[in-house]
């Protein structure tokens, strides 16, 4: 009985923590006009343009080698959207888990009448920020769908979205963990790690050489934000389980990456945090 | 002051900040990495799309493997980060103020220590690997070498002035530097031609891109060096953009200065 009701609480918690984070996040975004105005023009502008170089490219080419035009917005589109869900579930240093470790702000999670995983999947929630990121991946991956003779199935497109964003948070947490060992040299480490991967996740692989294309699958898994996922939504990839693949490469990183953190805080649970004086300054 | 001391001055403030990041985090040589996937991807990328023979719009395959391995070696000054907005958004700016040095010159110095850094750790190894990756990394000629490295001072004058203006609208707009540095790096990134070979865009795109202040400040230098398009002309525009923009620089600088009491913190 009380197992079944917290199977039905935590849902709701869940639901309204999200809601309670929506609304502080809308009220840090509209706090003043000036603040809203920039910070929206230039989230557009700069999720935009962070495609631009290859969607000029691929107009120039008429796609990327085997990749028609169509296919090629639609696989930026895609990879926009991996960024776009991630920051809308996993902002405020979620994503960027180091830096909360690093700094010594585990002890704020860990002081909340709830379950870690609930803090860390609900306080990051920032939709406002999100949307930014969202809308030009929505478009592009709207106009392509019109355009290609594949059709895309939504099921499919969902299960795919929501395993290529669990392959980069479960990435950031496994690199994220070794902040617990070295707090001040591993603090910044998640902003190297996001950038590799958002920078190198809107080229196609097809034309990479075998060692760099299994590294780019497995030590650095980008091949799974956008190119492996968009090959097996659009009918490239012939093989039967190709659909199955990202969600594999997530189920496998997200339990690397539950190893990992649960490691770090068991270190964590003996030596706490050492980066606050007594007068309140981090070192 | 002689000369003699300023130098030293800012030769120990690019040293101090240069092993300071070191020190502060080994974890800082991951970046490199990413610079070095970044250029495999684009060379797989440059071999996906353009034929092995012959040119497009002008540029040889060749051109551009050459192009985009020596356009990631000198990234760091092409793109000149300073990182000032920052200092006034924390606050640090204050104790700059007390510094005997000037404010731009105090913060160029600090930005060349870790490009030094970058130069000997990064891209010197990259130039010496660029062969086995199936890249020649020397110049069209000897001519072009040395125009290369004109230009390259140009591309450094015309990005720093860049980055004080933008620096002095953070300041103005008393904007979050995040959101503005977000917005700059994804605009140099698109427009300066540091990644994409501007004449690989669309044409009409890549024109317009041609004139804007972004291409002085990488896509001429990497042009000169590859031996493509008019040098003497590129020169002057680069020359013509540093005239331009640092007048503005600092203009927007003395303007904003007085607003860090109210802005840091």
């Amino acid at each position: 009985m009380a197992a079944e009701t917290r199977l039905t609480a935590f849902p709701v918690r869940i639901l309204r923590l999200w809601w309670v984070y929506t609304r502080l996040n809308l009220l840090t975004l509209t706090r003043d006009l000036n603040s809203f105005v920039i910070w929206t023009i230039s989230d557009i502008i700069t999720n935009v343009t962070a495609v631009m170089g290859m969607l000029f490219l691929a107009t120039r080419f008429q796609g990327i080698g085997v990749w028609s035009l169509a296919q090629t917005v639609f696989m930026l589109g895609y990879a926009a959207l991996v960024d776009g869900v991630s920051a809308l579930f996993f902002n405020y240093n979620v994503l960027y888990i180091s830096r909360r470790i690093g700094r010594g702000q585990m002890d704020h999670l860990l002081i909340q009448p709830q379950p870690l995983w609930m803090s860390l999947l609900t306080e990051g929630f920032a939709p406002a920020y999100a949307v930014p990121m969202l809308v030009p991946g929505f478009i592009m991956v709207w106009w392509a769908s019109v355009r290609l003779t594949h059709p895309v199935s939504l099921p499919a497109f969902a299960l795919s979205l929501t395993a290529s964003m669990i392959v980069l948070i479960s990435y950031q947490f496994l690199w994220g963990s070794l902040a617990f060992a070295a707090p001040r040299a591993a603090e910044e480490i998640n902003t190297s790690t996001l950038e590799l991967m958002s920078q190198l996740k809107q080229y196609p692989l097809n034309g990479a050489g075998g060692l760099l294309r299994f590294g780019l699958v497995t030590a650095l898994p980008v091949g799974f934000l956008a190119w492996i996922p968009c090959r097996a939504l659009l009918g490239m990839d012939t093989s039967a389980l190709s659909l199955w693949k990202t969600p594999c490469a997530a189920l496998v990183l997200s339990l690397l990456a539950t190893i990992a953190f649960r490691k770090g805080m068991q270190t964590y649970a003996k030596t706490g945090s050492q980066r606050y004086s007594g007068f309140g300054h981090r070192n | 002051m002689g000369i003699v001391q300023s130098l030293r001055q800012y030769g120990k403030s690019a040293a101090m900040k240069a092993t300071g990041m070191i020190g502060d985090s080994p974890f800082y040589l991951f970046n490199y990495l990413l610079r070095l996937l970044r250029v495999l991807v684009l060379l797989t990328l440059w071999r996906t799309l353009l034929p092995t023979h012959g040119a497009t719009s002008g540029l040889t395959l060749a051109q551009v493997l050459t192009y985009t391995v020596v356009g990631e070696a000198v990234e760091q000054l092409l793109a000149c980060r300073t990182w000032l907005e920052d200092a006034f958004w924390s606050g640090d700016i204050a104790t700059r103020f007390l510094r005997p040095m000037g404010i731009f010159a105090q913060f160029t110095a600090e930005m060349l220590g870790p490009i030094a850094l970058g130069l000997l750790l990064f891209s010197l190894p990259l130039l010496a690997l660029a062969p086995l990756l199936g890249v020649n990394p020397l110049p069209a000629s000897i001519g072009a070498g040395l125009l290369f490295a004109v230009s390259l001072g140009m591309a450094v004058a015309v990005s720093l002035a860049m980055e004080y203006i933008f620096s002095g609208v953070a300041i103005a707009l008393k904007v979050d530097p995040y959101a503005l540095n977000s917005l700059r790096a994804a605009i140099w990134a698109a427009l300066s031609g540091a990644f994409l070979p501007l004449a690989l865009l669309p044409p009409s795109v890549g024109r317009v891109f041609e004139w804007l202040p972004f291409a002085a400040t990488a896509s001429t230098p990497l042009k000169i060096y590859i031996g493509s398009g008019p040098t003497l002309f590129m020169l002057a525009m680069q020359a013509l953009w540093a005239a331009l923009l640092w007048p503005l620089a600092i203009w927007l600088w003395q303007r904003n200065r007085e607003r860090m009491v109210s802005y840091g913190g």
